[in-house]
């Protein structure tokens, strides 16, 4: 065990964490983070997303000890169900969630993509969202969220 | 009506897009232990000798349990013919030989390990060819002892046929015979793996001698009957409490996980025991999509009409059967498509054979029959060198017109409506080349049903006199209940969606409810919702009186009021009727219970026929456009074009989503799912092996919505989620085959398909 | 197994030395903590090098390009000093996603030597060399075409850390690409990567031609004899079928799960052929504008 020293959404953390420890463990197991989620833990699905230091990374492959100093944001850092961010209030108004399990990696992603990209196109954010897979929505209806923020309006069917 | 026909947000949404909703995985109790299941390296075989003693003393265990400690109660979908672990006989791949509680995962993971297991492995069979042969051994030996599930009454086994049908109408051979022309084809779809984001997982305690489980199920319920099936106790002894699914398409129907955390929980006494699949683990476990072959010979007079056909069928149960067995009475309803063809010959089977089990996904067994019945109707137009669609037309059922089982399709035309919309948005072209990519246009029509199983909901007014829902059926995504049923609750006794709260299942408190299956939880449940508020309707209004202006006979709900209709503006709010009615012995709660009334078939139809007739049918038309890259074979989708008929759009954005969705997955069907059995292993275990669609990868479809309002259903709704999944593959197929100019007869359609038809 | 954060070249340099092959260098991690849980790894020392100042930079270095091992691939997709190596963004682009991206390094990908390594063709049509430095040896560099000797295997010693790739800037009338063939638009390994460097002459002749090639034979590798039929010629239609059927027969590629090797034998000649095209139509467009 070594100890670890970061900053997660805001909040200086002090924990003890195993060597080999990913950061998607430290996050749910010690922090009672919940919100990055394990679905495959190989980098492929995009569920354990989390910013370390505002870029994007799947959690699960990220090395708990690489978090030293850093800042990371889950997520909680994000917004909450009664203060949603833009971008989470646009994905429930566009029905850009289903069973959700994708949707706090998804939603960290394309956190990142508006900090980076302020007004994206299709492309860009599909582009964005290659390493966030989603077996429910298909993904359209997650791109119209994101670009109803840029346009200001609601495209319908 | 503000409710209905509204995009208005999820119930559970903010959750959700907040990473607040907790899932199993997310869930834990005080004391909790971590559960992991030993598997089956051996594909068939006997076991000789499992040894648990060495991981039974290893750091933090706290209990190793196999077949010999757990007794062997057996469960099924429909027939009940699996344990929880191997006993003697080891019949596929994965097969659950032992499980470990123990305090940490890694400690659970570190004893499984440790576990010796000696078995001897025998010839397996690994293909139907192998298992139907006339000298092969039988998967199941004991399988005529095996009971039945009371929906399995008619299904017809024999050996290694799990399930067969056979519809042998007069007339077929003399058609054949005097046919002008006859078109044989051939086809065979793979597996396909559910891929629901959240692996399978359950907590699982016992508390009074009750087994309390706790899951992310479609279907508490069975669950419920499952576990006490294995467990060997009363239905009544086991609790299931659902918990938010993280996606399911199927596969989460039955106990995946359940099973083992409940008996190492009670091998430990009753502490709580988390079990939790990993990807692989879950790949090679999860009731997969069955692979089939099937063959389709139809009889064509001089004219072009279509006089008979004959169609035949095996499909994949793998070692157990799950849904499995009922397949070949859908594939019956389907081998005509919607087409008059004259009489039908139909025989499919149900095999068993040492392979991983198949089981029910999304649009259960209809991607294979209709990749096969409307590729077959491309074939055959395109020999007569008329028009696919034109072809269709000429033979597509008209109103009244009746169906393999003889119940009447009163509504057919709605079919061909659905046809001129997709006509009309994307006009079918012939193929075309630009550089060195190909395109080309695809279509496939038909129709599919509303599953009818039954569902109950009750409703309480509380003392806030908001509405609390208590319904055994689970949203598995698809907003069937988070966007359905809240929808229609809050239409019918005139509240917004706000007001209105729906808990999660507990088969200890809800009624009884089939799963979200078969497309049915928005029809079904929202219908039983109906009932519920009819009979709560009635005590709000009988209370209320007492509290109206005399002369306050017709009442009706408006805006969380109750209001005298007719006398100037007297209204109650729902909290002050609830005040009264708890003082005059009078319980707020109504409750209501449906399953579709199924209409008149002809019975003998066929023989072992297990759903007998069809409920609720809706009607689609699917046009994809294609372009083939002939450097690398790849596919891709430039537009996808869907008419659906949906009986009335409660939410028409929810419907979006099931639209999208489901193309996406039958994209990935088609194009870039494989999930291949070689020697009855799985050669694709991950998530980058098994390729589901990327974002890039799909067109946003273009959907028409036909509304022609059900009478039984809620509001006019019909089930909406499993059609797009059911007809993309053949549309998508028949569009390859446009721009390549060759016929591909196999799913998935692979980028080396692709090319060696392009260089043959 | 225990973890050592180094914040220096010479704390880096000091802890390879004590520990040799025990020590397992950690860059982004994405290779090595897929690795560990599969147990293909078991090092002593996981030594993380992201907190070494400077060795994640791009920079021009006496008319060479300098590549920091710790840059990233999106670093690499994007850094507009490597204009002139189109293909090499163009590989980095296409690893995994964003998440990949932002945390895998040049120099783990190229040490890591997968056979489907998607830095690697670029970096051989380049000519691209690596600098490595040891604290006993000090630095020496050579040829990534050296470095690489085989499946998952380096001319790395035990001690020394890999802390630059060099590029030759391309001259003129010259362009390069990197096509990757995979099933899904992104988030493929490689079922074959093909890099092509293509200088035309003032009559449209091929001046030189560099042709690499991933996830066909054991590791990444230059294919020569492609090159040679293409060096000095016209680029006609019986020339570039010539230079595919070279090319076939230079693979050995393998059955995998994600392509068998027919597949990937039947898309290489059609791949160079894309490539040649691509890079010709480039190459005439830089000169008309
Ligand atoms: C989901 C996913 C998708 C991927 N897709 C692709 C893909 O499409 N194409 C592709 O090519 N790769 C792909 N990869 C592999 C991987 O991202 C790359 O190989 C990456 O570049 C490795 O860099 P890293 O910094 O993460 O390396 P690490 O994992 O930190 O290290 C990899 C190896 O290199 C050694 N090493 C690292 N840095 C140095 C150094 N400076 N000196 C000496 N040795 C060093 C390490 O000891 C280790 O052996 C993928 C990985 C994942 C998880
Ligand atoms: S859990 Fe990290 S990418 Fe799937
Ligand atoms: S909403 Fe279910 S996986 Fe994306």
């Amino acid at each position: 065990m070594q100890q670890l020293t970061f900053e997660v959404n805001g909040r200086r953390e002090v924990v003890a964490v195993d060597v080999g420890e990913t950061l998607l463990d430290c996050l749910r197991e010690r922090l009672h983070l919940t919100g990055a989620k394990d679905g495959c833990r190989e980098g492929e699905c995009g569920a354990c997303t989390v910013l370390v230091d505002g870029q994007p990374v799947d959690a699960c492959l990220y090395p708990a000890l690489a978090c030293e100093g850093v800042s990371v944001r889950t997520v909680e850092g994000i917004g909450t169900p009664s203060e949603p961010s833009d971008l989470q209030k646009a994905i429930v108004e566009h029905a850009g969630l289903q069973c959700g399990f994708c949707t706090p990696g998804i939603v960290v992603v394309l956190t990142a993509l508006l900090e980076a990209v302020p007004n994206p196109g299709r492309a860009n954010i599909q582009t964005a969202l290659a390493g966030n897979l989603c077996r429910c929505t298909g993904y359209a209806q997650i791109e119209d969220a994101v670009l109803s923020l840029a346009s200001g309006a609601k495209d319908g069917l | 009506m503000t409710n209905i026909g509204s995009d208005l947000p999820r119930a559970d949404g903010w959750d959700k897009v907040a990473g607040k909703s907790q899932y199993t995985v997310d869930y834990s109790e005080s004391g909790m232990l971590h559960g992991c299941v030993l598997r089956s390296p051996v594909v068939c075989g006997r076991i000789v000798r499992v040894d648990v003693e060495a991981a039974r003393s290893m750091p933090g265990v706290r209990a190793v349990v196999t077949a010999t400690n757990v007794g062997n109660g057996r469960a099924g979908m429909l027939v009940r013919d699996q344990t929880l672990f191997a006993d003697r006989e080891i019949r596929h791949h994965g097969e659950a030989i032992a499980a470990v509680a123990a305090d940490t995962l890694a400690q659970a993971r570190a004893a499984r390990d440790a576990i010796e297991l000696e078995a001897e492995s025998l010839p397996a069979l690994t293909t139907m060819a192998q298992a139907l042969a006339s000298d092969a051994p039988l998967v199941h030996p004991d399988w005529e002892s095996y009971a039945l599930n009371p929906m399995a009454a008619e299904l017809r086994r024999q050996g290694n046929v799990a399930g067969e049908l056979i519809a042998d109408p007069d007339g077929v051979d003399e058609a054949f015979e005097r046919a002008h022309l006859v078109v044989e084809d051939e086809f065979c779809v793979d597996r396909q793996y559910q891929a629901y984001l959240e692996p399978m997982s359950a907590v699982a305690r016992f508390t009074d001698g009750r087994c309390i489980v706790r899951t992310g199920s479609q279907f508490p319920y069975n669950i419920r009957e499952e576990l006490a099936a294995y467990l060997d106790v009363r239905l009544s002894d086991v609790r299931v409490i659902g918990q938010t699914v993280g996606g399911g398409f199927g596969a989460k129907l039955g106990c995946g996980t359940e099973g083992y955390a409940a008996v190492l929980s009670r091998a430990v006494g009753g502490r709580s025991v988390r079990v939790v699949k990993t990807r692989d683990e879950d790949i090679v476990t999860a009731p997969v999509r069955e692979n089939a072959e099937l063959r389709i010979r139809t009889a064509l007079d001089a004219e072009g009409n279509m006089t008979a056909r004959e169609f035949s069928c095996d499909m994949d149960c793998g070692a157990y059967g799950l849904e499995t067995p009922t397949f070949p009475s859908i594939l019956f309803h389907f081998a005509a498509g919607i087409y008059r063809i004259g009489p039908v010959r139909v025989h499919a089977r149900a095999v068993y054979t040492n392979t991983p089990p198949t089981g029910a996904f999304r649009g259960v067994n209809g991607p294979a029959v209709y990749f096969a019945v409307e590729r077959h109707m491309d074939n055959i137009a395109r020999r007569l060198n008329e028009d696919p669609m034109a072809f269709r037309a000429r033979h597509m059922l008209r109103d009244g017109d009746t169906l393999l089982n003889g119940q009447a399709l009163a509504d057919a035309h709605i079919a061909r409506e659905a046809c001129e919309a997709v006509q009309k948005s994307l006009p079918a072209v012939g193929a075309r080349q630009s550089g060195d990519r190909l395109r080309g246009v695809g279509s496939a029509t038909g129709f599919w049903v509303t599953n009818p199983l039954p569902g109950s909901v009750t409703i309480t007014v509380g003392e806030d006199g908001r509405l609390h829902v208590l319904t055994g059926a689970n949203d598995n995504g698809s907003g069937a209940v988070a966007m359905g049923l809240t929808q229609i609750v809050a239409e019918a006794m005139g509240v917004s969606t706000g007001e209105v709260i729906v808990g999660l299942p507990d088969t200890d408190l809800s009624g009884y409810d089939s799963g979200s299956q078969g497309s049915r939880t928005t029809h079904i449940v929202g219908k039983a919702a109906l009932i519920a508020i009819d009979d709560l309707k009635t005590r709000i209004f009988d209370v209320a009186r007492q509290m109206l202006p005399p002369g306050a006979n017709e009442l009706e709900l408006v805006g969380g009021m109750v209001r005298a209709v007719g006398i100037g503006d007297a209204q109650v709010p729902l909290a002050a009727v609830f005040q009264m009615a708890n003082f005059s012995n009078v319980s707020l709660s109504g409750s209501g219970t449906y399953a579709t009334t199924p209409p008149a078939f002809t019975p003998g139809c066929a023989v072992g026929l297990t759903m007998p007739s069809l409920l609720t049918p809706t009607y689609h038309a699917h046009r994809a456009e294609v372009e083939v890259d002939s450097v690398t074979g790849n596919v891709r989708l430039l537009r996808y074009v869907v008419a659906q008929e949906v009986g009335r759009a409660i939410n028409p954005d929810g419907i979006m989503g099931q639209i999208q969705g489901g193309i996406a997955q039958g994209i990935g069907f088609t194009l870039t799912e494989n999930l291949r059995l070689v020697d009855g292993r799985y050669l694709e275990r991950s998530l980058e092996a098994y390729r589901l669609p990327l974002a890039q990868d799909l067109p946003r479809v273009e959907v028409v919505l036909l509304e022609h309002p059900d009478s039984e259903g809620p509001f006019g709704a019909k089930g909406v989620a499993e059609p797009p999944l059911v007809f993309a593959p053949a549309a998508i197929a028949n569009a390859v085959s446009d721009a390549v100019g060759k016929p591909f007869y196999k799913l998935p359609i692979t980028p080396e398909d692709v090319l060696f038809a392009l260089d043959t | 197994m225990d973890f050592i954060r180094t914040t220096s070249m010479e704390h880096t340099l000091s802890v390879l030395e004590a520990y040799g092959s025990a020590a397992t260098l950690l860059a982004g991690g994405t290779d090595v903590f897929a690795q560990l849980p599969r147990g293909e790894l078991t090092p002593g020392v996981l030594v993380h090098i992201m907190p070494v100042p400077g060795l994640s930079s791009v920079v021009l270095e006496g008319g060479a390009i300098s590549i920091g091992a710790l840059a990233s691939h999106r670093r690499i997709a994007v850094d507009g000093a490597l204009g002139g190596f189109g293909s090499l963004r163009q590989a980095a682009a296409q690893i995994g996603g964003w998440q990949t991206q932002a945390v895998g390094t040049i120099g783990g990908n190229v040490c890591n030597a997968s056979p489907a390594a998607d830095l690697l063709p670029p970096l051989l049509i380049h000519d691209a060399r690596v600098a490595l430095v040891s604290a006993s040896r000090g630095e020496r560099s050579l040829p990534v075409s050296d470095f690489v000797k085989g499946r998952h295997a380096t001319a790395r010693e035990a001690d020394e850390l890999v802390t630059s790739f060099l590029l030759e800037p391309p001259g003129t009338h010259t362009a390069d690409i990197y096509l990757k063939v995979g099933r899904r638009s992104a988030m493929e390994v490689a079922i074959l990567g093909l890099a092509l460097r293509l200088t035309l002459d003032d009559r449209g002749r091929v001046a030189q031609a560099r042709v690499a090639t991933c996830a066909a034979s054991p590791c990444p590798m230059r294919i020569t004899a492609v090159e040679e039929i293409l060096q000095g010629e016209e680029l006609s239609a019986d020339l570039i079928a010539e230079a595919g059927q070279s090319l076939r027969s230079s693979l050995s590629p393998i059955d995998d799960v994600r392509g068998s090797a027919a597949y990937r034998l039947a898309v290489a000649p059609r791949l160079l052929a894309r490539a040649i095209e691509q890079t010709k139509v480039q190459i005439m467009l830089a000169n008309s504008g």
